[in-house]
């Protein structure tokens, strides 16, 4: 997310605060590790953790927008809490850089934010310009609801608490088969035309079904079914049309944040087709 | 006892192989008060009986001491030996070097030194046991059976007809259970009323049996041979006696076709006043006092339009719950199963889409007396279904359900394959998913033979979901046998879910005190020797109650537990064991503390008048009393001892080791 | 005595076997020996429509110890870690996990590591970061850069030397 997906980053400083989250920025952070773990898992845990004790110096818990991190970071709380030898291991190898693992934090995900944090009521109270009943697609993706054993942000067969949401800001969520298909994001490193073909079928489907957006809740999807729309639609040799943002970013809209603060010029998909907003 | 006898068992090579049993028997010679010590290899058997008794006899032994497996095994086998060679039963004492010594060390030095302190124990209570004798109470012919199924029925016949009084209580206004919802039973494809019917008209007829229908059981007291037992009659604001069943009643209702109808598994609807199903016994209506406008609000429009076309009057809306109270020596339970709900399998789509059915479901369709009269439509449209898909295992064999196989899934699915072929032809594209296919009794083999040559889409494999799309459902099956995946587009999906014990079971299990096994279902006291005992003595189980099983096994426990509660029934008397609580009356204050311990009710406060003083004590009642020692260990002023276990039998094993 | 895989003329290899049984015990209580090939898994996978791959034959190849056919496959790398398969394995098996398993063994056996992993590998040693700030385009075709969208600094490790430090203990460990 900080390095490509800005408008992830833009919509969430600029929305959290309005609804009473006070965002701390934190020195030395690293990448999570999740995309390694096809390498080398030690490493995954090894830079979950450090991450971890970070902010456990800190006394702060943890904000992961993005749904890899999050996994990452909770399934390294599981194996760490259910393994005190691998947590001493961990513990070593941090030591390197003076941290330490103690104990459990409290991580959080943009969803579970949102619904169980922050709260539907408080949000209801910010909107000021409510969706119009536009038709939206929530799109959850694959890591915040499973492996759903180690507890996730929502349920892995019928997670409602984005579509709550944005029942809260006026829109009108629809239920769509396909709803917990995958975006293809993880094999962009390796097998690119078939992670896109991926995107562009579900893209495809929801284009069939009428509905005027799709949100989701992760860099990594957004960056399939936004910035590589144009791309996946060439692969599967569809016409894809579908706006695609941010669940924050609508959020921002619904707050009635000024358009160009919420990174909507970013979005590479035909946002301006919801006649809500113009984009420059 | 100064002339004791010591047994050492060597139970095969349980008990030797880790113990030293002939040092332990050497070692046991030796102890203050030993005359005789003895080994041999099978203690339990006719042999070691012999040596026993032998013994009993040479040495004139007041005290015997079996150093064995434990009591829960053989302590009744060695009790009957005891007093076969002269010496009084509860003289016995056994100490257990198997399960409480043998079985958990692999240390065998140390272990013949742990036998040797457990048998010096023993030896010092032996020392100070006394001879007891049991009484007697008498036995009550009679019998509850709980639960009108097919397993209740069965039960409540054969003893009825072995010539016991029968009170068979069923929960709903009629019997039959779950078979009854049946179309047709596998594998010989009988009409599940047919051959449920007769033996429901037996019920109602027998001169011997009592129906209870509309009724539960509110309370269970006494123990083997004398239960009193409380059992609530709802009221069903219709007098059985004159209800003619004629259904007018029915037919005029207010809500007439508003009430989803359990019977019908929800799929069919029905009003307030109804009948459960066509041969429902006893043949009579019912109000559903939920519903019904008249008891829940008071008022039904201008009148209660039931009463004003019952001809006979029947329609009584003064009726009250009733709590009637029986006398019992047995009790049978056979309160059967419900299915999983699939919601909890939410990828399967039951809560999504109306035509994803449960196989209860798919059966009230197929039967001519069900919602649509027996034609196979898609709840959706109500129109054929040219695809049926049906999902096996649903819930069953996963350890985030229900872990255990369902026994009866399998079978089911063929027969409704079978039916479907029958009543929709060649037509209709008919897909099986399955994960073993496990058709294992007798004539089942012939059955999965003949199903397999109906041209039904055969596939091994689980699907991992249901896509509710517009007008068809899909989902993707990856067949083993020919590794491929199949994209499977259907009209109609029957899922076969798991069997689950009734919601309702922890509540019984605790009327009755009833153990339940790790899935929810009733514990039978040994599951290859006393599958329909249960460990409380006089309560029996049979049927699914017990774990899911068919309908042939089912009647075949509940013949069987009919037979283990004739042989309680046919006994004038019973003998009590005697190692139950005692109050010393001179020691005890009449605190009463004991009474409010006491889980079987055993105790009461008694006020007598002796030598012109006002005397409280507590009385044991020796025929409730289970020997439990919550009262023993309550007493404050140690009045209460249990026989066989008083404090000053208990006190010497303990300095033995202390 | 002995098996055979005639296809491969190869025998199990069971000491391998054993250490991913070990390894997925250690993270997450969950070995492959339960499974009993209802292949739920493979019927909802993700990649396998696509790219041919079965989970769940995956994990039996395990159970019977041909490690190396699938280390020196390229079907291993094709999942989509999308955690279905272990959602709704009935026997808590977790192909994915399997997967991970036999991925690293891959690697540190030396085969040669797949697309733009090395390369996010060398990005994570370097800065601690999986890739280099990015410089994006915008709908208005502009190209724009994190700091002029008025973003904070990007939180990075501060002292790269004690941070490579830490990782480099685990190049040659496995889990």
């Amino acid at each position: 997310m900080p390095t490509e997906q800005y408008a992830y980053e833009l919509s969430i400083r600029e929305t959290l605060p309005l609804l009473g989250i006070e965002l701390v920025d934190v020195e030395g952070f690293s990448c999570c590790g999740e995309p390694m773990k096809s390498v080398n898992q030690l490493l995954t845990l090894y830079l979950s953790a450090r991450n971890i004790a970070i902010a456990e110096k800190h006394h702060l818990d943890v904000f992961v927008p993005c749904a890899m991190c999050h996994l990452a970071l909770s399934e390294c709380q599981h194996v760490l809490e259910n393994s005190p030898a691998m947590k001493e291991r961990i513990n070593g190898m941090l030591s390197a850089e003076d941290l330490k693992y103690t104990e459990k934090r409290h991580v959080v995900h943009t969803v579970d934010l949102l619904y169980d944090i922050i709260g539907i009521d408080k949000i209801k109270e910010h909107v000021k310009k409510p969706l119009n009943g536009l038709k939206i697609a929530a799109h959850y993706g694959c890591h915040i609801l499973r492996p759903s054993e180690i507890g996730r942000p929502d349920d892995s067969e019928n997670p409602q608490k984005i579509e709550t949401i944005l029942k809260a800001l006026g829109a009108e969520p629809i239920q769509y088969p396909q709803k917990l298909d995958c975006c293809g994001a993880p094999l962009l490193a390796n097998l690119p035309d078939s992670a896109l073909t991926k995107t562009g079928q579900k893209l495809q489907a929801i284009q069939e079904q009428g509905i005027h957006a799709m949100v989701d809740v992760c860099p990594w999807c957004h960056k399939m079914f936004d910035s590589r729309q144009a791309k996946a639609g060439e692969i599967v040799a569809v016409k894809l049309d579908v706006p695609v943002l941010y669940l924050t970013q609508l959020l921002g809209i619904a707050l009635g944040l000024p358009v160009e603060k919420l990174g909507l010029d970013l979005n590479l998909s035909p946002v301006e087709k919801l006649k809500l907003i113009e984009v420059n | 006892m100064q002339r004791i006898g010591v047994f050492v068992c060597h139970c095969g090579i349980n008990i030797a192989q880790t113990v030293d049993v002939e040092a332990l028997t050497k070692y046991a010679s030796h102890l203050n008060g030993v005359v005789v010590a003895e080994h041999y290899k099978y203690m339990c058997s006719d042999v070691g009986a012999t040596l026993i008794k032998d013994a009993i006899k040479k040495f004139k032994l007041d005290g015997v001491v079996i150093a064995s497996c434990s009591p829960r095994m053989h302590e009744h086998t060695f009790q009957r030996v005891a007093s076969d060679g002269g010496l009084n039963p509860y003289l016995v004492e056994i100490s257990n070097i198997r399960e409480q010594c043998s079985w958990v060390h692999s240390d065998r030095e140390k272990a013949t030194e742990k036998a040797k302190s457990l048998v010096r124990i023993a030896v010092a209570k032996a020392r100070v046991l006394e001879p007891l004798t049991m009484s007697t109470i008498k036995v009550t012919p009679e019998a509850l059976v709980i639960g009108g199924g097919v397993a209740g029925i069965q039960a409540s016949l054969d003893l009825a007809n072995d010539g016991f009084k029968v009170y068979l209580v069923e929960r709903d206004p009629s019997i039959g259970g779950h078979m009854a919802q049946l179309d047709k039973t596998f594998p010989t494809l009988d009409c599940s009323s047919c051959i449920l019917t007769p033996k429901m008209m037996e019920v109602t007829n027998h001169e011997n049996i009592e129906l209870l229908t509309y009724a539960e059981v509110a309370s269970v007291e006494g123990s083997i041979g004398n239960y009193t037992v409380k059992i609530r009659k709802k009221p069903r604001y219709v007098n059985l006696e004159k209800c003619t069943g004629c259904g007018d009643c029915a037919t005029a209702c207010r809500l007439k076709d508003r009430i989803a109808d359990e019977f019908n598994e929800g799929m069919g609807k029905r009003g307030a006043a109804y009948m459960p199903f066509p041969q429902a016994v006893p043949l009579k209506y019912c109000l559903d006092a939920s519903k019904c406008l008249f008891l829940t609000k008071g008022k039904c429009g201008d009148e209660p339009l039931c009463q004003k076309a019952c001809a006979s009057g029947a329609i009584d809306f003064n009726q009250k719950e009733e709590v009637v109270e029986r006398k019992v020596g047995a009790i049978i339970v056979a309160t059967g199963y419900d299915l999983l709900d699939p919601t909890s399998m939410y990828e399967y789509g039951y809560a999504t889409s109306p035509d994803v059915l449960t196989t209860l479901e798919l059966e009230r369709l197929i039967s001519s007396s069900g919602p649509t009269l027996g034609e196979i439509v898609r709840p959706s449209n109500k129109e054929k279904p040219k695809s049926v898909t049906f999902i096996l295992c649903v819930g069953s064999r996963d350890e985030t359900q229900c872990t255990w196989c369902c026994r009866i899934g399998c079978m089911s699915a063929l027969k409704h394959v079978y039916l479907l072929r029958e009543k929709l032809g060649e037509d209709v594209e008919i897909n099986v998913c399955y994960n073993d296919l496990r058709s294992y009794g007798k004539g089942y083999e012939e059955f999965y033979r003949q199903v397999r040559g109906l041209h039904a889409n055969m596939f091994r494999g689980r699907p991992s979901e249901v896509r509710v799309m517009k007008d068809h459902l899909k989902t993707d099956i990856f067949d083993t046998t020919t590794s491929k995946l199949f994209e499977v587009k259907t009209e109609m999906v029957v899922l076969v879910p798991a069997l689950v014990p009734r919601k309702d079971t922890g509540n019984l299990s605790r009327l009755l005190r009833l153990t339940l096994s790790g899935d929810g279902f009733f514990l039978e006291a040994h599951p290859k020797l006393r599958p329909v005992d249960t460990f409380v003595n006089g309560i029996f189980i049979a049927g699914c109650c017990q774990g899911p099983k068919d309908i042939q096994d089912t009647v075949a426990q509940a013949s069987g537990a009919a037979s283990r509660a004739a042989t309680i029934l046919s006994k004038d008397e019973l003998e009590i064991d005697p190692l139950i609580a005692n109050v010393d009356e001179d020691l005890c204050s009449g605190c009463g503390m004991c009474i409010s311990v006491c889980p079987y009710s055993a105790i009461e406060r008694v006020e007598e008048t002796r030598n012109g003083k006002l005397v409280i004590h507590a009385k044991i009642n020796e025929g409730l009393c289970q020997g439990c020692g919550s009262c023993v260990s309550a007493c404050p002023s140690g009045a209460i001892q249990q026989r066989g276990f008083k404090d000053k039998q208990l006190l010497p094993m303990i300095d033995e080791i202390t | 005595m002995s098996i055979i895989d005639l296809t491969s003329m190869g025998e199990p290899q069971s000491d391998l076997k054993k250490e991913i049984n070990d390894r997925l015990t250690k993270l997450q209580d969950e070995i492959s020996d339960y499974c009993f090939q209802c292949a739920k898994c493979t019927s909802g996978c993700e990649a396998h429509k696509l790219l041919e791959l079965e989970p769940h034959k995956t994990v039996a190849l395990l159970k019977r110890g041909l490690i190396n056919e699938l280390i020196n496959s390229d079907v291993i790398w094709t999942c989509m870690t999308c955690y279905k398969c272990w959602e709704r394995c009935p026997q808590r098996v977790s192909p994915v996990e399997v997967l991970f398993a036999l991925k690293n063994m891959a690697v540190a056996s030396g085969k040669q590591i797949p697309g733009k992993y090395t390369a996010m590998l060398q990005s994570i040693l370097s800065t601690g970061l999986i890739q280099d700030v990015q410089q994006i385009a915008t709908k208005s075709a502009k190209t724009i850069k994190r700091d002029e969208l008025g973003l904070p600094p990007i939180s990075k490790p501060t002292d790269l030397s004690k941070f490579q430090a830490g990782i480099m203990k685990i190049a040659v460990e496995k889990v």
